[in-house]
Order: C-alpha cells, then structure tokens, then sequence
C-alpha cells in the first residue's frame, strides 16, 4: 500500500499548501471545503480480425475544488498542481459563498493541526501496478480468449452456424487519489481496475446475430487475468448463440416475470436504486421521497448497496469525498431505512453520509450514486419459482435500463429469455423492452430465491456522469410487468 | 481563453518530437474548452461551476503499427516522456498496413482561423460572473403553478461553454475550427393531490447569446407546461397504431440508421445495413443530407477528426443509402474510398407523404396529427434499444393519444417494438419543424402500423 508521502509527492503538493487551498477556498464565506487530487491512467488493446493491431494509453491528471455554502455548491479544477493554478480554481469554487450570501452553517470548518494517515479499508488489495505492464504482457490474454471462443464456436452442434468476427477488447486504469477537506480529514487510495470483454458476430441462412460477455474487478492485474476469466468471457460469448437464431418476439403485454440472478440485478439499479438516491429525495423530486420507515415490498426482502465487495467492480475504500466505503441497507425486512447519502443530503436529513458519494473524475463535484447494489438471498428454491408461473416470460440477459425519477416509471432492455409456460421454459425469446413502476414492481415482487449472484459485467451508471457500479440479485418473481411484443 | 501562440507551439513540438523519436507519421490534436454553468434550484443559487480542459491527442504511426494517446499533462518535459513511452508502446502492437494518415488533397485547407464555420460569438469573451448570474436568474422567472397541482421543485441551469480544436499532421494539415455555445435546461417536478410526481423539462441553445437571449424567457414555462400535460397519465390500449414522434425526441430513431452506417460495423459484420450501399431499403420519403457546410447551423464543420474536408451531401436520399461513413481505416478494411467519419448536421428533410399537398415547409405537429388522425403521439422515450446486427428495437415511450386529429390525454407505460428497416419504411410523414438549438435536424415524424404494448 502506498504511503501519504507517495501521494504527495504523486501529485507535487506539501500538507502546507493543502492547508493553503483550503483557506483560499473557504475565504469567501462558505461552510465547508473539500479538494480531490486525481492522477489517472487508461490502458486499451483491440484484437480485431485476429491481430492486435489497435491500442491507446490515456493520462488524466487534476485537481477537483469544492465548497459547500449550506447545501449550495461551488466547483472548479484545475488540470495542473501549481499553486497558481490551484489557487485560481479555489477562488472560483468560492464564488459560491460570495454569490449565495453565506450559508446554513451545516459544516464545521476546523483544519486539524497536523493531517493524520486514515488507513484505507483494503477491498482492492494492489500487489502489482497495471501502470508496469506492457503490451506484451497482455497480448496472450487476448489472444487466449479469441482462440477459445473460436474453438467453443467450432463445437456449436447446429452445422448451419458460422463464426463471422471477434472483437477482444482488455483495458484497465488506475488512479491515485488524495482528498483533504476543512474537516482536517485526509484520505488516500489507488483504485485499480481491468476489464474484458469479448464479442462475437455469427451468420446463418444470411441471418446475422450478435453475442458478447464482459468482466470487470477492481483488480490488478495478477489476479485479474486468470484461467477462469478466459474461460468465463469465451464460453458466454458463444453460450446461447443457438437460441438467438431461434428467438423471436413473445406477444407483448402486462405478465409475469421471473428475472434471473445475477444481471436482472438492473431490476433494483434502475427501479429503486436511482429513486433512493438522496439528492432527488431532499429535492422532493424522487417517487419514494418521504417514504423512509415505509413498507415499501415484503417482510423478507432487503436491498442493499455496498463498497465492501472485495475485488467488485462497485468496491470503494472511500467514497469521492473521503467517507470510509460501507454496506448500506436500503431496504431492510420490507422496510425502506436509508437513502444512499453524499454529504449534503446526510447533513439536510441530519444523518451520517453513507459513502455514496461519488464522480466520474476530478472534473465533476460528487453526487449520491450506488456502488454494488443487490438483493440478498430469500429462502425460495429458484425452480419452484419457475414452476408456479403458468404463463410468463424469464429473462436473464440485458443490455440497458432507465427510469423516470418522479413518476417511478422505469425500463430494461432484455437481450435474451425465455417463455415460460405452465411452469416451464420453452421457446427462446430476445430484444425485447420490459416496462414498469418502481414502487409497484418492488410490491409486486412475490419470490425471491436462495440463489443470489452478483453480475461481474462491466455495468457502469450514467447519472450525469459515468462511474462503475455492480448489481445482483436472486432470481425474483415479479407479478407484473409490461413486456414489449409484436 | 482560444488556443494562445505558446500552446500552438506545444502542439508543434509534440508533433515534432513523435518523429524525432522514431515515429513515421503522427497525427497531433490540441482541444482547449472552458465550460461555465450557475444551476438554479427552487429561485436560489445551488452551483457554480467552472470548467477549464487542455488536452493532447496523439495517433502516431511507428514501423507500420498504429496507437492513439492522450494527456492533459501538458507541461514540455511530461509531454516528452510521454511521446517518448508512447512511440515505444506502439512498437508494441502488430503492424497494420491499412493504417496511414488520409490523403493530403482530401483534406480541409480552408479551417485556418477557426471561425470560418461562423459559430463564434466574440460576445463570449465579455461575460463576467455577475453576467452569467443575471442570466441564470432570468431563467427561472416566477411561474404559477398548474391548477390542481403544486410545484415539487424547479432546477435551471445556464451554462456558456468555448472549444477551441487544432489538429495537425506529419502531411503539412493544419486545421483549426473554434465554437461557442450558450444553453439554457429547465426541469420542473409536479405533485397532484394525490402525490403523483410528473416531470417536464425543456431547453434552448445557441452559438450566440444574442439568440439565446431572445429565447430564454420562454424556457421555463414550456417545461410546466409540458409537465402539467401530463398530468393524469393513464395506460393505452396496445395494437398496431400510427405513431407519431416529436421533434424534440425523434432524433432518437435516427442514430440506429447512423449506427448502422459506420464502415466499422458494416466491415464487422455488426451492421443490419451490411450490403445495403445503393440500395432502396427505406420509404421513398426518407431523405437525409449532411449539411457540415452550412454556416452558422449547429454542428457545422470544415474538418472531421482525420482533418478530411467536409461536403454536403446525401446520407439517405429517396429511402436509398447513399453513403457509408467511411474514415481512412474502415474504408480500408473494405476495400473502398473514403467519405467521412461520420455525420455532422444531419438534416432529414420534410415529406408530406403520397397525395398529401401540404406545402413542404409548413409540416409541423399539428399538421401531421390532422392528416394522421388516429395514433398514438410519443413526447418522451424511456430505455430500450436497438439491436445495431439486427435492426430489431423495443422502446418504451409514453406521450398522449390523439384521435380526429386531436390530442386526447396523456399516456404511459408503453412500449413500442418493431424493426428499423420496417420502421422507416412505414414512413408517413416528416415535418419541418426540426428544433434549430440542435445539432441534428430531426422534425417530428409519423409512422404506420406500429406495434404497441401495454
């Protein structure tokens, strides 16, 4: 693990100027002041048509300054860590006091005589840098993955099906972060992760289909390229590609829906995770706004949101604005307990913040946004749920979902599933949209099943800004949902 | 707050030192933006930002093999280590031959200044804080709310931004293209009596505040109304109805086309247009130009990223391909020539529909609901996609019916699932409405015999 002085030194600045860019930014009146210091790499290597023949190496290097007059904010950057430099986006970020005559007092400045080491939670350990590798080091995994994904596409059973491409994409990043704020609090970490993907093109009778699978972990590379990471991207890629030919479209309409484990975890992403956000709550703009203590769906079911997933792509030692990472129930038991809380919204509900806030990069303040949000395991056995449907439709794969944060309407868009019909599986079904409420859909769920999985894709949220998130859950009946159809 | 002297001559060195160090071409691009937004919420002041961005670009051909970098870091010695590392990661990567530098005589030499497509407004340089301030409050005047209802919260945000882009390359390209843009959000949240939530937003954009100016008052009070239309929203029966899009959404069933045009997923096999080049696949009343050339329309450009010289021309003319967007690479993997990366102002232009004898430039949404009559109106999409190998979708959206070519009320909770080639070959009509503050010139349209869920 890095000491305080590699990040200091990472990024050119003493505990003094530090201090300094505090007081500058506070100087126009504000209640709180906050600074997040960002050095951040990309790799990417493309094998396409057979060769990696395209790759790219990206530097993103600033520093974020915010400050806080109540609940009222002030943010600006600066791409460089002079001082001068530094010193201008402080006094930009301070407009805000001066433009918002004071604030509510919510936060106490009290700079701390010196700036302790707070020690970072571990839920990435980094043996090794992705920033000491080379190319060469990860052309074999690319190579590795294509190779198998043809080799499982030569064993498909159907004669008639031919692979026509394959993509490998391998990128990682890795950012040292270092956050002060007037709280004296300092706080520091280097984020790794490394993600794969693979996508294949198939053909038959003229037709084409489209089949892919990704993975992402807050990993360096050591342990992240791995026998069972080629295995488990290069058999998904061709898993199902039979069922693809043979889809079709269900007849649309309101019905049941049984939403598989693992990536149906968008179900709570986009249907109460977004609404339990607590910016659109203190706003009053969120469906569930108000509704804190509530039944909100059965005695049984909790929903969590969580930064203590070892290795997980939604893994946080901290948030963005130096609150320790943490497991957070939404719903506990049925019962709606907590938002997700950045530091305005725990401070306007007078609650402690949840770790939740979080951004793309120090280019955007922080906002409440999830991490790994899931569903923890019910007690049904997930065939017995199938069984109970007599007409309905269960779905397991998915590219996209939304929703509407005040009317509660939400969507996800299934890349695969299958009819369900008299408590069985039968025909494959694809590229359908499914519609619902939030509120509604999380009463309506009737199962869940002792199976809970967590999606390991390469999920990534874009509220505003982009930033990596996980889902999971156990495979769930939903009474009812409206499923798009010809 | 342009691109200065001194950084220009950053840009020259990076491009210098790419080939002292071994590369045989580079191609180098400076982008320097600075962006300012004062977000309201409820009446009051919540956030000030101040965007500042610098950035090197670099593609950079070394022994036949091909990569592309980035940096912010731009102090002289970072950018040498760094053209110095990235000319040896290159080396790394296997050769390509179909990777080069476009053509020098297809490129643009007359983007010299930067302001030659007219999208800068020197009124810019002139605002203060207080200026943007004042603006920002004028965007949020008092509004009342709608019978029966109470206003949740209101947000506004008005924001001015610069971008100042410099490419050059190793075959003597220097092309400079420079904007400015001034944009104004407004987003209302409603509560009925019965605590239901409806959400109406609305906007307006300019490269000139002068424009912006004249537009801003209005903002506001289009987003509660369009909230307060809402009000009320109950579910429609499914089937197979007329669809009409808006103008302010439609764009959305546009991007599957262009998706489906890029010569890298036509070459990847990943493209439903795949084999359609010169092909009749869409209704007679599909027309799409790119209009990068026309002075002063949002969007428009002398040079795409390659630096290749825009044209005007057809992507889509009489529902038939025109063209795929071709940079030097695709065109390559295909075996063809070039055309351009991608579109710039894509306008689809208006179409009145067989026997129809509206005049070409008053088709507009009332129009198209009297000659529809019967349908479904779609204001707002929510999720779904579209399969870019397949072509097939599934949206959800929700807007009003309209019947004798009337809007009726409000509905949700839809969703609509259908084919892209079926889709645009279904094609009614297409307005001439198209929103000017955007980029692509969509006009509301309407489709036939679409397939709704509910």
């Amino acid at each position: 693990m890095n000491t305080k002085q590699y990040y200091l030194d990472t990024f050119r600045v003493s505990e003094e100027n530090l201090k300094q860019l505090i007081a500058t930014a506070l100087s126009g009146g504000g209640d709180y002041a906050d600074l997040y210091f960002e050095y951040s790499t990309f790799n990417e290597l493309v094998l396409r048509d057979s060769e990696v023949s395209s790759g790219g190496f990206h530097v993103d290097y600033g520093v974020g300054i915010r400050v806080l007059c109540g609940e009222k904010t002030g943010y600006a950057y600066s791409e460089t860590t002079a001082m001068a430099d530094m010193t201008a986006a402080a006094k930009a970020a301070a407009a805000i006091a001066a433009a918002s005559r004071g604030g509510a007092g919510a936060y106490c400045a009290a700079p701390a005589a010196g700036l302790p080491s707070r020690p970072a939670a571990g839920f990435y350990p980094v043996t090794e840098s992705w920033r000491s590798l080379t190319a060469d080091r990860l052309l074999p995994t690319l190579k590795t993955i294509e190779a198998q994904v043809r080799d499982r596409a030569a064993e498909i059973p159907d004669p008639g099906i031919s692979l026509e491409k394959v993509v490998v994409r391998l990128s990682s990043s890795e950012s040292d972060i270092l956050m002060y704020n007037s709280l004296g609090e300092l706080s520091y970490d280097t984020r790794p992760m490394g993600s794969a993907m693979a996508s294949a093109i198939f053909s038959k009778d003229g037709r084409t289909e489209q089949k892919g699978a990704s993975r992402s972990f807050r990993k360096g590379p050591s342990t992240f390229m791995s026998e069972s990471l080629i295995g488990e991207i290069s058999r998904e890629t061709v898993r199902g590609i039979e069922d693809c030919f043979a889809a079709s479209r269900p007849k649309g309409g309101k019905m049941p829906v049984v939403m598989g484990c693992g990536a149906s975890g968008i179900l709570l992403h986009e249907a109460m995770g977004h609404a339990f956000e607590a910016d659109f709550n203190r706003k009053g703009q969120s469906v569930f706004s108000g509704r804190i203590g509530e039944r909100v769906c059965r005695k049984g079911i909790s929903i969590v949101d969580d930064a203590t997933v070892v290795g997980n792509r939604g893994a946080c030692n901290w948030d963005d604005e130096g609150v320790p990472g943490q497991k957070t129930y939404m719903v506990r038991d049925g019962i709606l307990e907590s938002y997700l809380h950045d530091r305005i919204s725990a401070a306007h509900y007078g609650v402690a913040p949840t770790g939740n806030g979080r951004r793309e990069s120090f280019r955007y303040n922080p906002i409440p946004r999830m991490r790994a949000t899931y569903m923890e395991s019910g007690d049904a056995d997930p065939s017995d749920i199938i069984a109970g449907v007599r007409k309905g439709i269960y779905v397991d794969e998915f590219r996209n979902g939304q929703v509407k944060i005040g009317e509660g309407d939400f969507t996800f868009y299934v890349k695969s599933g299958k009819l369900i019909e008299n408590g069985r599986l039968t025909a494959p079904i694809k590229d359908i949209n499914i519609i619902g409420n939030g509120p509604e859909a999380l009463a309506d769920i009737l199962a869940a099943g002792n199976d809970l999985k967590l999606d390991n894709g390469t999920w990534t949220c874009g509220k505003d800004q982009s930033v990596p998130v996980c889902c999971g859950i156990p495979t769930v009946l939903v009474r009812s949902l409206t499923v798009g159809g010809d | 707050m342009r691109i200065n002297p001194e950084e220009i001559r950053l840009a020259e060195h990076c491009l210098a030192q790419a080939l002292a160090q071994g590369a045989s071409a580079a191609r180098i691009s400076l982008s320097k933006s600075v962006t300012d937004s004062f977000a309201l919420l409820d009446g009051e002041l919540d956030k000030v930002t101040r965007c500042t961005d610098r950035s090197i670009f670099m593609h950079l051909y070394v022994d036949g093999r091909y990569g592309t970098y980035s940096t912010d870091r731009l102090e002289k010695e970072e950018l040498d280590s760094f053209v110095r590392q990235t000319v040896a990661a290159t080396r790394l990567l296997a050769p390509d031959p179909l990777r080069s530098l476009p053509d020098p005589s297809r490129c643009a030499k007359d983007a010299v200044t930067g302001l030659e497509s007219g999208l800068y407004d020197p009124e810019y340089e002139t605002l203060e804080p207080q200026n943007r301030l004042e603006l920002a409050m004028a965007s949020q005047p008092r509004v009342d709310a709608p019978q029966g209802c109470r206003i949740a919260s209101i947000e506004s945000e008005y924001s001015d931004n610069i971008d100042d882009n410099l490419i050059l390359d190793s075959n003597g390209l220097r092309a400079r293209h420079t904007e400015t843009s001034f944009s104004v959000c407004c987003e209302v949240t409603l509560e009925d009596s019965q605590g239901r939530k409806y959400s109406g937003y609305w906007w307006e954009a300019s490269a000139f505040l002068g424009k912006l100016r004249e537009l801003l008052p209005d903002c506001l009070p289009t987003a509660v109304e369009r909230a307060a239309a809402q009000v009320g929203q109950g579910k429609a029966r499914g089937g197979r109805r007329t669809m009409v899009v808006d103008r302010t959404v439609s764009s959305r069933l546009v991007a599957p086309l262009f998706s489906a045009l890029y010569g890298m997923a036509v070459q990847q096999k990943s493209s439903f247009l795949e084999g359609c080049l010169g092909e009749k696949v869409f209704s007679e009343g599909l027309t799409i130009m790119d209009l990068p050339r026309e002075r002063g329309m949002n969007g428009a450009r002398l040079f795409d990223t390659e630096g290749v010289a825009t044209l005007n021309r057809p992507v889509i003319e009489k529902g038939r391909v025109g063209m795929y967007f071709l940079d030097n690479y695709s065109a390559g993997k295909l075996g063809t020539e070039p055309t351009i990366e991608g579109p710039s102002v894509p306008v689809l232009m208006p179409y009145a529909g067989e026997g129809c004898n509206i005049p070409g430039n008053e088709i507009n949404l009332p129009r198209i609901l009297k000659e529809c009559r019967n349908g479904i109106l779609v204001t707002g999409f929510n999720g779904g996609n579209c399969n870019g190998t397949t072509g097939d979708f599934s949206y959800g959206v929700e807007g009003f019916t309209f019947s004798r070519g009337k809007i009726r009320r409000p509905v949700h909770g839809l969703v609509v699932t259908g084919n892209m080639k079926d889709l645009w070959s279904s094609l009614l009509m297409a307005g001439s409405d198209a929103r000017k503050c955007s980029r692509w010139q969509i006009p509301t349209l309407a489709f036939g015999d679409v397939s709704f869920s509910s």
